[in-house]
């Protein structure tokens, strides 16, 4: 091949993806002028863009609270505490062992998962992470300035427990008065 | 002007389809009075997808309820009522009343609700 047929053939390369770059920004962009895309919660996103999304919410948040150390999450008195700042806090989206969320909960989109099963996905100081700093356009706050920082893990002891919870076990604990 | 015989074979591949099109979406087992699309949305509204995985509508892999499809095939509810509309209703409205101990929660589902989602639910698995 002559370097000037390489040449052409490159630059055709380049011109295509260029072009074809161009267009789709700008097919884009009269998609949204135009106002077509609905963004009422009662349309849902397509699965794919769903799974895409939550994809990248898990490798951000793996990646952000991989220097967190969480400390020890055990004692009962932390548990207990941390049911009393999810009955106050978290029950209302999330609900619990045989307790449903609030309707405003209900209806979210994307819809606030139960954390029953949150020790299945994540680790101790990624739920530490996401509390502390809420995900965005996700209807999740942040709590870094409403609760402290022990008021935190102590929520995260909780979380890490609740899965060994039957409804029973949750209605008594979450009953109890919060420790000082 | 189309060649006839590309009109032809258009035509015979259409057919069928058009023809696929004009029968019902889905043969609903009797004693159903919902609306299945309207259920659908309603299964949303309720967060039911929050612990369930659902066909038809989007959401995450959760494995907290048991996943809903088949609805129509399956003998129990909860393990314990036959399947029927009138036995989906009663669980969703108020699970806890059947089998207290389940950790399903009273959703405060109505019965128009209700009735919507048993509809979606018993005709899922009739759906082409």
């Amino acid at each position: 091949m002559t370097p000037d047929k390489k040449r052409t053939i490159w630059k055709t390369i380049v011109a295509t993806v260029a072009v074809l770059g161009v267009a789709g920004l700008g097919g884009a962009y009269l998609f949204m002028e135009s106002g077509r895309y609905n963004v009422g919660t009662t349309s849902q996103h397509w699965q794919p863009v769903h799974t895409l999304l939550e994809h990248g919410l898990l490798k951000s948040v793996r990646y952000q609270a991989r220097n967190i150390e969480a400390p020890s999450l055990t004692a009962p008195q932390m548990i207990a505490s941390g049911a009393a700042v999810y009955r106050a806090r978290c029950v209302q989206c999330h609900g619990a062992p045989g307790v449903a969320q609030d309707d405003l909960g209900k209806s979210m989109q994307p819809v606030p998962g139960p954390l029953v099963d949150v020790t299945q996905r994540w680790k101790a100081r990624e739920l530490y992470w996401i509390t502390r700093h809420g995900i965005s356009m996700t209807g999740m706050p942040a709590w870094e300035f409403h609760l402290r920082d022990d008021e935190i893990w102590s929520v995260v002891a909780f979380l890490m427990h609740m899965a060994a919870l039957s409804p029973q076990d949750y209605a008594s604990l979450a009953r109890a008065e919060p420790v000082k | 002007m189309m060649r006839p015989r590309l009109r032809h074979a258009l035509l015979l591949f259409t057919l069928p389809v058009l023809m696929a099109c004009s029968q019902p979406a889905s043969v609903a087992p009797a004693g159903l009075h919902g609306n299945p699309e309207r259920g659908r949305i309603a299964l949303m509204q309720y967060a039911c997808h929050a612990c369930h995985q659902i066909p038809g509508i989007t959401g995450a892999k959760v494995f907290v309820g048991p996943r809903l499809t088949g609805l129509a095939e399956r003998k129990y509810i909860a393990g314990r009522l036959p399947v029927n509309p009138d036995n989906l209703v009663a669980w969703i409205r108020d699970p806890q009343k059947i089998d207290p101990l389940t950790a399903m929660p009273n959703l405060q589902v109505t019965q128009e609700h209700a009735l919507d989602m048993t509809a979606y639910l018993l005709t899922l698995g009739h759906q082409p």
